[in-house]
């Protein structure tokens, strides 16, 4: 939950106080100033050093032992809502309800990543235009890569000398980002400058605040995840940012740590179940926390794993497969108004999405009072 | 598997053997499967065939047509060979583990380079010539890959150390010489000291390669077998080779015997074939 407040004192900033399991804290950005009245300080700070590992390891429940039949479980639940019978075709189809023909050799494999669940599932009219085209860059696009290839370089070598040029150098030999590099490097002054102090100020909260990890923990970043469902029709791909712990054997040993530059969402909670899943149907034994880390603010959300998120994860990838199998398949995009249609480069020509818009905004000139 | 289970099937005795006969018969079907092949292939050029062209060739039959991009030096062709140099200072019990070794590896290669000239790993001159930034992440990327190699096996239930990368195996088609089968393997596990007569005993093969393995993973991981058994024919032919794709989670062991060997010598034709045709086709005037 998020409210607004105003600080007190002359060195006034306006935060936000963001409200969570742990109590509240107040985080900086730009916000609505709202009188409060004076509390004795309590700000809240971000956690470092030891206390990131403690939150990491200690999260208040016991750890899945490795268990050959939560994974069965799991993948015949995967396999039956996705490979169920049709009964219209009057064959086992490839993913339940699509409609869509039976996979052969060539047929092209759906691959379902975090990204593509959450765009089909918020609008399949908004995933498809998404999928067609790189986007054009963003200054936050531009803050998150570097801070991604930031991260790394902490964890591995340990230091940051100057983020700008180190994150420059580390994208500068990624033939995928060169567009990118392009992009920063064309940047106007002033625009490259602010980026370049938002890249240093999240460099330096990070070196500030991030732990040393040790090296017998076996920390890995960018590790790939690969899942084939489906007789190979579908693979569920995954890609995260740091695994710490030796690769399971009896019990979950392994952290999977997610790293943001941007705002907190609450679609990144689902990212991290999609996550925890592809690591147990490919692991002994499943992580035992999955977690978020957003570099902008140092908040730190944590997940231990348990069955029931498990399942929840698997009943939203079949439902999210479902839609990006009918999708490859010549289905109709489906578009469904959400908070997203206001970037959505359809709005111009989406009828509901227009709706929504102006829902949206006559609720917000109301005002609270008015229900808002 | 896990990695004690992936280690106790890696290094068991062997369970079958390819006799010369055998080995012999099949050079022969192989060499008269790819003489006409190679013939086709446009005047002065020579076809290297390595495992990834064995996938490729079934997985994405047009992909070897397209024109290959020139040579640069990435993160990602660097992190095998300093992957495996991180895994062997483990292994040797020079560090505990990659995330440790990997700096101190590619710092001592780039300074056995500048003194001495001699190139281990032919990335190090652009490793040294990189800034910070870039190395930090052909560091990491290494360190991923080394992690997934390090963290399969229980190192210390191996009877002989095994060794880890080396040269890769050549073998050059007698009857085409404009061919040649490359076969690569991450690690050589000694299964046998020696043999009755002082020979060196068979070894034992580990492979990594990404993705999720194919429905014809066994002839895919007898194929460096192959190449090995063809390089060295008076050398035992490799009793078992290990598949571990570790983005997907998946170990997979085969034992070498003649039937698995002539599948993985089809494979070959089938990718020759494949090759040969692409390479027709980009021959062609546009």
């Amino acid at each position: 939950m998020v409210t607004d407040r105003a600080e007190e004192g002359p060195a006034v900033e306006r935060r936000r106080q963001v409200v969570t399991a742990g109590g509240a804290r107040s985080v900086p950005g730009p916000m609505k100033v709202v009188r409060r009245p004076p509390r004795a300080s309590h700000d809240w700070h971000p956690l470092a050093g030891q206390a990131i590992l403690e939150r990491l390891r200690v999260t208040g429940r016991p750890r899945l032992k490795s268990d050959p039949d939560l994974q069965v479980r799991l993948r015949g639940s995967l396999e039956r809502g996705l490979l169920g019978h049709d009964r219209d075709a009057g064959h086992d189809a490839p993913v339940a309800g699509s409609g869509a023909a039976p996979p052969s050799p060539s047929s092209p494999v759906v691959v379902v990543t975090k990204d593509r669940l959450t765009g089909v599932l918020a609008c399949e009219a908004h995933h498809v235009a998404g999928e067609f085209g790189d986007r054009p860059p963003t200054p936050a696009m531009a803050c998150g890569a570097l801070v991604d290839v930031l991260f790394r370089q902490l964890i591995a070598v340990g230091s940051i000398d100057d983020p700008m040029a180190d994150g420059m150098a580390a994208l500068g030999v990624d033939d995928r980002q060169q567009d990118l590099v392009s992009w920063i490097v064309g940047m106007a002054p002033a625009e490259r400058e602010a980026l370049r102090a938002e890249v240093e100020r999240q460099a330096g909260a990070l070196i500030r605040h991030w732990p040393a990890l040790e090296p017998a923990w076996l920390p890995r970043t960018q590790e790939s995840m690969r899942v084939g469902l489906a007789r190979g029709a579908v693979e569920l791909s995954a890609r995260v940012d740091l695994a710490i712990g030796r690769p399971a054997e009896d019990e979950a040993s392994v952290a999977l740590v997610e790293i943001k530059a941007g705002a907190r969402r609450v679609e990144h909670r689902a990212d991290l179940h999609f996550y925890a899943l592809v690591e147990t149907l490919r692991s002994p034994a499943p992580p035992f926390v999955v977690a978020t880390y957003y570099t902008r603010t140092g908040e730190l959300d944590v997940d231990p794993v348990t069955e029931e998120l498990l399942v929840g994860a698997v009943r939203r990838t079949i439902v999210g497969t479902r839609s990006l199998w009918s999708l490859a398949h010549g289905s109709i995009p489906r578009r469904t108004p959400n908070s997203l249609c206001g970037r959505c480069t359809l709005l111009p020509e989406c009828e509901p999405g227009q709706a929504r818009v102006e829902r949206s905004e006559a609720a917000w000139a109301r005002g609270p009072e008015d229900g808002g | 598997m896990r990695p004690g289970q992936l280690t106790r099937a890696l290094s068991a005795p062997p369970t079958c053997s390819v006799d010369d006969a055998c080995r012999a018969h099949l050079r022969d079907r192989l060499s008269s499967g790819l003489a006409p092949l190679v013939e086709r292939l446009p005047r002065r050029q020579r076809l290297v065939v390595n495992l990834s062209d064995l996938r490729r060739a079934r997985e994405r039959p047009d992909s070897p047509s397209r024109q290959q991009e020139p040579f640069a030096w990435k993160p990602v062709f660097v992190r095998r060979s300093l992957g495996l140099a991180v895994v062997d200072a483990c292994a040797v019990g020079r560090f505990r583990s990659p995330a440790e070794a990997v700096g101190p590896v590619a710092s001592e290669a780039v300074a056995e380079w500048e003194r001495t000239g001699w190139r281990a790993f032919h990335w190090e001159p652009w490793f040294a010539g990189l800034h910070r930034g870039a190395r930090a992440l052909v560091l990491s990327e290494a360190v991923t890959w080394a992690t997934s190699l390090w963290a399969s096996f229980d190192w210390a239930a191996f009877n002989e150390r095994p060794r880890v990368g080396g040269g890769d195996d050549q073998w050059v088609c007698p009857d085409a010489g404009a061919l040649i089968l490359k076969g690569r393997s991450e690690l050589r596990v000694p299964l046998a000291a020696t043999g009755p007569d002082g020979a060196a005993g068979p070894v034992a093969l580990a492979c990594v390669a990404g993705g999720r393995p194919s429905d014809e993973w066994a002839a895919e991981l007898a194929y460096p077998a192959l190449v090995a058994a063809l390089r060295s024919p008076t050398r035992p032919v490799p009793a078992r080779v290990a598949g571990l794709w570790p983005d997907a989670g998946i170990h997979l062991v085969v034992d070498i015997d003649g039937e698995v060997l002539a599948s993985a010598v089809d494979r070959v034709v089938a990718t020759v074939h494949v090759m040969v045709e692409a390479r027709r086709l980009l021959a062609q005037p546009a």
